[in-house]
């Protein structure tokens, strides 16, 4: 040991500092290894954040989709004087709508008494809501959930149905119409 | 192997040089890189990752660390957020006394004290207002409204302007002699008739308050230091960060202390305006021969008598110009501080300026500048004004000043009773031009504009899109392209490569602040913008200052031209090139250059300057050429003293890129003054001005170990 050091002691003072130099970024590489192993995330952030870009670019194009289409009510179904969407558009219309306003919770409350009752004790109060798109069948469903307590018993009921009608005010679009029959 | 040992300084650079090309090139651009910004704006993501530190939640976008660091510091600008709120709204709440409402309130100590302060500078500001423009809140403050009414003799109005100027005449013939005291009487005279009276007043009555209150604070801290080792200690780090500490980052936390309004103004002046003073007081006492300080013991001096009687007096240049400095960063400050509600000129400027009326934001730069350059000269006056302790003078030689100015009142209130008898019904021009009813330029500026750009705007407008597009987004997209680990390699390998160790450190330290910071992206646009104007101003400053410097008379004039650019505040600068290149990047960075180039310009001179006539005789003795005398001699000799111009270029550079953001540019400068208007900005605001100031400090200390290092194999020293 004390020959190693004797003999770095007597190297030329230039490879000393080449040394030094090599040996601050030896360390500075070591330190971001060990940060990149504690905080990096590299190529899974990388996935994830393709998918919210892509989420994002879909979301733009349904915007621009919904800012084209009449104001007004928009029916995927034959027989009124409302724009009638076509299967295209029903199912973008379907994907890009997030809300369901009360006349369509309250339609579809009217023929589920359970869940109108619970609806009206607790404040008109909503737990959540989802309008989904079914590959399978073609669709878009809509429902939401009610719960609360309804004389001593915490009930929850999950109303869900056929969304056959849209409301389109020209910057969204909301379900209508909820088909829970 | 042989080159190596003849020159490993020039391989080790090359060495250091490669390997962060290295990484620059190994180390890819993540693809959804542009989500960054969230991160700087505090925006939450579901991608993004968190970590919580002090009770902190701080989210980040978990990126490569290689490519950029995850902001471990995030956590600091809400941290002092909610201590400032702390401190604030539930630190040791009191009873105070209210006088108004004559009950106890209760009160957090630090907002009971911070408001103590605000009322103090408030009178304070509101009497010297008052004696320069009339009014009754001072003598309201010490009697009452029914007293006013009862006594109406008291409601005395202000001075007349025509006082005002012949007394600044006065003074700086005391001072300077003849030609300060024309060029005092025409400043005056010019701002009256220009009806800038009262927003000029206004200023000054600012200035008037903070610029002797950071002397008295300054000095007192400097002779602390001075005595104590101590205390030099722990005022060195603070003195470092707040020398390159751009005014505008401290505008945000003083906001939540001391509110909005002329008293934070002048507390924040404070702040900014110390430092110099401290820095100068130090110098100028440690400059004072130990012979002198013998011959103080000598005579019998107490330690009291020998600081006041023998040191100061002794340091008094420097300590006036020390004051001089502090005149020049108050009215800096007076056109910065409008932003956070002072009154002035400042305030009108920055009002014309944000309503693009370039010919009014012109009329009130001139008078800012006008004052500025006054009282630049006037106090350099006094610094080198040398006290005739062995006059024999008569009672008139020795109060003729004070005489003629007694005589001045007595005319000037003549003359204002005779206006208001000539101006009867109307405004009475002898006592005050009004604002807005002067003469104004103003539309002869704006026209002046307009026909600039539609002459000029085929040729500006191809101007400002080859530089943009050719120059400043590659360079900007070079400099935001360097990951991490190249960029600490590169500035660790260069402290390291220049001063060691011991300065590898120092900078790693600053550059991981910053690196750990959310505005990492941020902070190396700033540095890009900083980079391209130091650039072009050392090209021109060195150029310039070069060819000056080959003829006395040059020198002399461009030595001048310096003086005066550097009197007119930072802001001024933005009014010309928002005239030629409207809102754009390039007006930003041609401010820069010009106002980066004073001290490139300054320093090429004094260096040149500094190199030993001996030595130019015995090269001219030799039988060199001027050309051979230029590049052998002077330049390499002269070179430490230009990398320091290089020093203060950046400093300035700094500083110019951070105001351009008030005219759009996308760096710290721009989140700093968002963070003026966010309610949680104080953090913030602090935060970004460290890491500007670390920016700076980089560089210094990098600049100043080598240029120590060179003087020293120069032998120099």
């Amino acid at each position: 040991m004390e020959n190693y050091k004797s003999n770095f002691k007597e190297l030329p003072e230039p490879i000393k500092q080449f040394g030094g130099l090599i040996g601050i970024m030896v360390i500075i590489f070591i330190t971001f290894f060990i940060l990149n192993k504690m905080f990096g995330e590299g190529d899974e952030l990388v996935a994830k954040m393709k998918i919210e870009e892509e989420r994002i670019a879909q979301e733009r194009k349904l915007n621009k989709l919904i800012s084209s289409l009449p104001s007004g009510i928009l029916v995927s179904f034959d027989g009124t004087d409302h724009f009638r969407l076509s299967d295209e558009l029903y199912e973008a219309v379907c994907k890009a709508t997030k809300l369901i306003p009360q006349r369509a919770i309250m339609g579809a409350n009217f023929l589920n008494f359970r869940a109108h009752e619970i609806y009206t004790i607790n404040g008109n109060k909503i737990d959540e809501t989802f309008v989904k798109w079914d590959k399978e069948k073609n669709k878009c469903f809509a429902g939401f959930v009610v719960s609360g307590n309804n004389v001593g018993v915490d009930e929850t009921i999950s109303v869900s149905g056929e969304a056959l009608s849209f409301l389109s005010t020209g910057i969204d679009t909301r379900v209508y119409f909820i088909k829970n029959f | 192997m042989e080159l190596f040992k003849k020159y490993p300084k020039l391989f080790q650079w090359i060495f250091l040089l490669i390997v962060f090309f290295a990484l620059c090139f190994a180390i890819d651009v993540p693809e959804t890189y542009k989500f960054i910004r969230g991160q700087a704006e505090f925006v939450k993501d579901p991608n993004q990752s968190t970590f919580v530190f002090l009770g902190k939640e701080v989210r980040y976008y978990a990126f490569d660390v290689f490519w950029r660091l995850p902001p471990l510091l995030g956590w600091l600008p809400i941290w002092i957020n909610d201590s400032l709120f702390f401190l604030m709204n539930d630190w040791m709440p009191m009873e105070f006394w209210n006088e108004d409402t004559q009950e106890y309130k209760t009160r957090p100590l630090v907002l009971q004290i911070t408001r103590n302060l605000t009322a103090f500078m408030t009178f304070l500001i509101e009497l010297i207002r008052e004696i320069l423009l009339g009014g009754l809140e001072t003598i309201v403050a010490f009697t009452s409204w029914d007293w006013i009414d009862a006594n109406p003799w008291a409601e005395l109005p202000g001075l007349p302007w025509t006082i005002v100027a012949a007394g600044s005449a006065i003074l700086a013939y005391k001072l300077g002699g003849r030609g300060l005291a024309i060029f005092a009487g025409l400043a005056m005279t010019y701002i009256s008739i220009f009806g800038q009276w009262k927003p000029s007043m206004q200023t000054l009555s600012f200035i008037l308050v903070a610029a002797p209150l950071s002397f008295i604070f300054g000095l007192s801290l400097g002779i602390a230091a001075f005595k104590s080792k101590r205390v030099e200690k722990a005022l060195y780090p603070i003195l470092l960060v707040m020398q390159t500490m751009p005014q505008y980052a401290v505008l945000v936390p003083a906001l939540v202390l001391f509110g909005v309004g002329d008293h934070a103004a002048v507390i924040i002046t404070m702040i900014v305006a110390v430092p110099p003073m401290i820095l100068l007081t130090l110098l100028g006492l440690r400059a004072v021969p130990p012979e002198v300080i013998e011959a103080g013991r000598m005579s019998g001096c107490n330690n009291w008598q020998l600081m006041f009687k023998v040191l100061i007096p002794t340091a008094r240049r420097d300590i006036l110009i020390g004051v001089n400095q502090v005149i020049m960063v108050c009215f800096s400050m007076a056109v910065i501080s409008a932003f956070i509600g002072a009154k002035g000129l400042g305030f009108n400027l920055l009002l014309a300026l944000n309503q693009l009326n370039i010919g009014l934001a012109l009329e009130a730069g001139l008078c800012i500048s006008l004052i500025a350059i006054l009282l630049d000269k006037m106090s350099l006056a006094w610094a080198n004004k040398q006290v005739d302790y062995f006059g024999n003078l008569n009672f008139f030689q020795r109060n003729k000043n004070s005489l003629f100015f007694g005589l001045i009142m007595i005319v000037g209130i003549a003359l204002a009773y005779f206006g208001s008898i000539y101006f009867k019904g109307g405004y009475n021009y002898l006592f005050e031009v009004p604002h807005n009813k002067g003469i104004s330029t103003a539309d002869f500026w704006n026209k002046g504009v307009d026909w600039i750009f539609d002459t000029f705007f085929v040729y500006i407008k191809a101007f400002n899109t080859w530089l943009i597009v050719e120059v400043l987004q590659p360079m900007r997209a070079l400099y935001l392209r360097m990951p991490a680990i190249a960029t600490i390699v590169l500035v660790v390998g260069a402290g390291y490569l220049i001063g060691g160790t011991r300065s590898a450190l120092v900078v790693c330290g600053l550059t991981l602040f910053i690196a750990l910071s959310p505005w990492w992206d941020r902070a190396l646009v700033t540095t890009y913008m900083a980079t391209f104007g130091v650039i072009v101003s050392c090209i021109i400053g060195f150029t310039v200052g070069t060819l000056c410097f080959q003829n006395k008379y040059s020198t002399k004039f461009m030595l001048n031209v310096c003086d005066i650019f550097q009197t007119f505040p930072s802001f001024v600068y933005l009014i010309p090139v928002m005239m030629l290149f409207g809102i754009t990047d390039t007006s930003v960075l041609i401010a820069v250059i010009v106002y980066a180039t004073i001290p490139a310009t300054r320093y090429t001179i004094e260096g040149l300057r500094s190199v030993p006539s001996g030595l130019h005789d015995a090269a001219t003795m030799s039988g060199v050429t001027k050309f051979q005398r230029l590049f052998k001699i002077e330049f390499p000799l002269a070179f430490p003293h230009m990398m320091l111009g290089l020093n203060q270029t950046i400093v300035f550079a700094l500083f110019m890129v951070i105001i351009g953001a008030f005219i759009g540019t996308e760096d710290l400068g721009q989140y700093i003054l968002k963070a003026l208007s966010d309610k949680k900005g104080a953090g913030i605001g602090l935060t970004l001005g460290i890491c500007v100031a670390f920016i700076g400090l980089i560089f210094d200390n990098l600049i100043r170990t080598w240029v120590d290092k060179r003087k020293k194999h120069l032998g120099i020293d």
